[in-house]
């Protein structure tokens, strides 16, 4: 079996176990802050509805962390697996963040296990509220060191080559690499948009099924506010993560733009087709790439003739880019319009299309997700660590890659269809109007 | 004490609690899944699930720990172990994956308790083992070759050895032998006798086949590692020190007394013997190829991750005090009187 | 300017989003004022 052959098999294998695993990361980083805020709504208004909200979206969430572990495990391994000469090179420089991604996630598993079976143990819900704040902080920092990782790919620093050594390794310096800031930013705020996102989702399901419980309307007004919120808070770290790569990875966003002239008065460029270096079919606002990029419209943007031919990403990410940009744009004015409409009333919000539309939100979140994943990674090709190493030479040696993939391939298959069989299963099983009323009457009876 | 000496003992130290952690969870399933099979199901499930649900996660973070460590403390092992252990590790994920995919979906969520899920669950205890310890097999030298610069595994080699096979038979034992003391003692605490009686009788039958591999592996040792072996014998008191915190454990177990004790005792006799191997394996991490020194990380790196470590470390035991405090050392959450699962 | 949008400003932007939720989660509407 020829070496390019494995490499191209190692990165099937890996953005297998990736795109499966991002889906169940996306929501373990931002389901924990939907739960305290949740809780912590509960315990201000002093209604039972949201404590019974985050108790209901803990009991889910812990479905999805034991399989994010699953996947996490697997990715973690895979890494070394796949990716030897990548690992022995980024065990020498970037190995810290990694080792206390571990840490992190470690401490996150402490408390949920505790929060988890602590339910109702506390008098006083405060207390039990304070065992989530370890938990959504390990799940924040285990995103923070694991984005760190990927970052230093993007722009490796802190280290020296001599003679195939490294020398003058500064492990502080490569984690304070000038990607950290916009990539970590971006992936928790998405996390945050997304996980409400999806937990809407779940509401407008419950509304379209026909339960008008106030339950379902409450949490899915809250989730849309907090959707709200983070969608704005994603466009605007994403400006800065423009503002990033025409700095730092100016082929990227160039890729990604279809841009491949240096010049200013550089315009966004929205779909379209390609027919040799000209985009045909396609929308242009004018100066918006250069605003993008330096955030004035006269700001020259660096062209992809400036790299060699076989630096260049793919330039198929355009299309990645503009998934991500459309969905991210369409999610901040859609929950705009239904916060307002459902704050001043309007009659549309309880028009039976416009809940299709709530519903959508979530999957079209995790869209975005997918998208934005592989936009910066295919964008990062043909480079594992930009300048340094190339994927192609990264990757193993050993000729079983193809055997394993059809093995993860059938994992993933079950662990997926296994997750939204047991959660819906344990949903209609146990619906809400059912759960208050069981609340309901222990609380007129005698106290346990 | 250098550098290397440091990373090597943590890294150690962090397999050693991953194998006894891991091994009452994968013993636990294997004998929920064969009181299954033997329709005595009701007397184990219960106390798994009270104990193993809470804290799996946290088993598997050693674990993760573990290999996460090697790489940062010893990148060049990714070279050569990432190489050749593409398909056994992904077997063994692949059987971690039915353990926690168990978890996710029979004990917290819908509760599907299917006989064949039970099954999967309890074999994958046993297989696992069985997929990770031919890795210290290999680490003996002589199954890993290299093809140019390319190192490869030699699977007709390592299949064929008897070497192998010991191994992964005192895995299985092991396994087993250290679930059953550990359930014996977590039954008794939780005043099931029916329970403790099934696992000390289980704790008794596994030990006699622990103590005969193990010391059948080092006598194999001699004909395949000569040099390893000879190290071994110049430790030979610890070794003995373990045989006398062994029968220290079968002891108390027959007379059905201090089965606290008795677990503590397991527990030194598997620490004694693992640091043994451990020190006599060194320098090596793979003969003949790597040692610790020629694949030590840079300095900056290696003082940054016992930093990071020590100070991890600073945050996790006060958290693991309390998560041991309130699932294995609360009376009544042991007993099952108090239940507050969300 | 330039180096502020990259470096710090993404966390203030990411800071302020946190705290701006739960601000925003107290904030009824319609919806959820009409009945207990």
């Amino acid at each position: 079996m020829g070496f390019e052959d494995t490499a191209l098999l190692s990165r099937i294998l890996t953005l297998m176990t990736l795109s499966f695993h991002i889906l169940y990361a996306t929501v373990g980083v931002g389901i924990p802050l939907m739960i305290m805020i949740a809780q912590w709504v509960g315990i201000k208004k002093n209604d039972e509805h949201y404590i019974l909200l985050a108790r209901r979206w803990a009991r889910g969430f812990v479905i999805t962390v034991a399989v994010g572990v699953v996947t996490g495990t697997a990715i973690g391994l895979q890494l070394s697996l796949l990716w030897p000469e990548f690992m022995q090179l980024a065990g020498n420089v970037i190995a810290l963040p990694l080792f206390m991604e571990v840490f992190a996630f470690f401490f996150e598993a402490i408390f949920l296990g505790i929060y988890l079976y602590t339910w109702d143990r506390f008098e006083d819900q405060r207390k039990h509220l304070l065992i989530l704040i370890p938990v959504a902080l390990g799940a924040a920092a285990s995103s923070l060191f694991i984005t760190i990782v990927n970052a230093f790919m993007n722009s490796p620093q802190g280290f020296e080559i001599l003679n195939g050594e490294f020398v003058n390794v500064q492990p502080l310096l490569a984690i304070f690499n000038p990607a950290v800031p916009t990539k970590v930013a971006h992936v928790m705020s998405t996390a945050f948009m997304t996980s409400a996102f999806v937990l809407a989702s779940i509401a407008a399901l419950r509304m379209i099924g026909g339960s008008d419980h106030v339950y379902h309307k409450k949490a899915l007004f809250l989730t849309m506010k907090i959707g709200l919120i983070f969608s704005i808070a994603t466009a605007i770290i994403g400006d800065f993560s423009g503002k990033y790569l025409a700095e730092y990875q100016p082929e990227k966003l160039a890729a990604a733009e279809w841009h491949f002239e240096t010049e200013g008065d550089a315009g966004l460029i929205l779909f379209g087709v390609l027919d040799g270096q000209e985009p045909k079919y396609a929308i242009k606002i004018p100066y918006a790439l250069s605003i993008l990029a330096h955030g004035t419209p006269g700001a020259e943007v660096i062209g992809l003739n400036e790299f060699p031919e076989d630096e260049r990403p793919p330039l198929w990410i355009h299309y990645l880019f503009d998934t991500m940009v459309g969905i991210g744009m369409w999610l901040a004015f859609f929950s705009m319009v239904y916060v307002v409409g459902a704050w001043r009333g309007w009659a549309i919000v309880r028009a039976k299309w416009f809940r299709w539309l709530l519903l959508a939100t979530g999957p079209l979140a995790l869209v975005a997700i997918e998208a934005g994943w592989w936009f910066t990674e295919v964008g990062r090709q043909p480079w594992i660590l930009r300048g340094y190493m190339k994927t192609a030479d990264a990757a193993t040696t050993s000729g079983q890659v193809d055997l394993m993939i059809i093995l993860f391939a059938g994992l993933y298959i079950i662990l997926g269809i296994g997750t939204v069989v047991v959660l819906t299963r344990m949903y209609k099983r146990n619906p809400v109007e059912k759960e208050l009323a069981d609340r309901e009457a222990k609380k007129g009876g005698v106290q346990e | 004490m250098t550098l290397e000496i440091i990373g090597i003992s943590v890294l150690w130290l962090f397999l050693f609690l991953y194998v006894i952690v891991a091994s009452i969870d994968f013993g636990a399933g294997f004998f929920n899944a064969y009181s299954a099979f033997t329709n005595k199901q009701h007397i184990l499930t219960g106390i798994i699930q009270r104990y193993l649900s809470p804290v799996w996660e946290v088993t598997n973070v050693f674990f993760v720990f573990f290999f996460v460590g090697v790489i940062g403390f010893f990148p060049q092992t990714a070279f050569y172990y990432g190489t050749t252990l593409l398909v056994p590790a992904s077997i063994a994920l692949i059987l971690l994956s039915i353990r926690g995919s168990y978890y996710a979906f029979a004990t917290y969520g819908a509760k599907i308790n299917h006989r064949g899920y039970i099954y999967m669950y309890g074999l994958s205890g046993l297989l696992l083992p069985a997929s990770l310890s031919p890795v210290l097999a290999m680490s003996e030298g002589g199954f890993i070759k290299m093809d140019g610069d390319s190192p490869y595994l030699d699977y007709l080699a390592l299949f064929t050895s008897p070497l192998t096979w010991s191994i992964v038979v005192l895995s299985l034992a092991a396994v087993l032998y250290i679930s059953a003391v550990f359930l014996t003692w977590y039954a008794s605490k939780a005043g099931d006798a029916k329970a403790t009686h099934l696992m000390r009788k289980y704790a008794l039958l596994w030990a006699g086949p622990t103590i005969i591999t193990a010391t059948g592996i080092i006598f194999e040792l001699r004909s395949h590692n000569a040099e390893h072996y000879s190290r071994l014998l110049d430790l030979w008191w610890i070794f003995g020190l373990s045989f006398l915190l062994f029968l220290g454990t079968v002891y108390l177990l027959w007379k059905r007394r201090n089965y606290g004790w008795a677990f503590i005792l397991l527990v030194g006799q598997f620490f004694t013997a693992f640091f043994a191997y451990g020190v006599s394996h060194y320098p090596y991490l793979l003969y003949p190829y790597l040692t610790i020194y020629d694949s030590f990380t840079n300095e900056a790196m290696a003082i940054s991750l016992i930093i990071a470590f020590i100070a991890g470390l600073g945050l996790l035991l006060p958290s693991l005090y309390l998560l041991f405090r309130l699932f294995l050392f609360d009376k009544d959450y042991v007993k099952g009187k108090s239940d507050y699962h969300a | 300017m330039q180096d502020f949008l990259i470096f710090y400003a993404p966390f203030i932007v990411l800071v302020s989003a946190i705290i701006g939720a739960f601000w925003i989660s107290l904030k009824d509407g319609i919806v959820t004022n009409d009945k207990k």
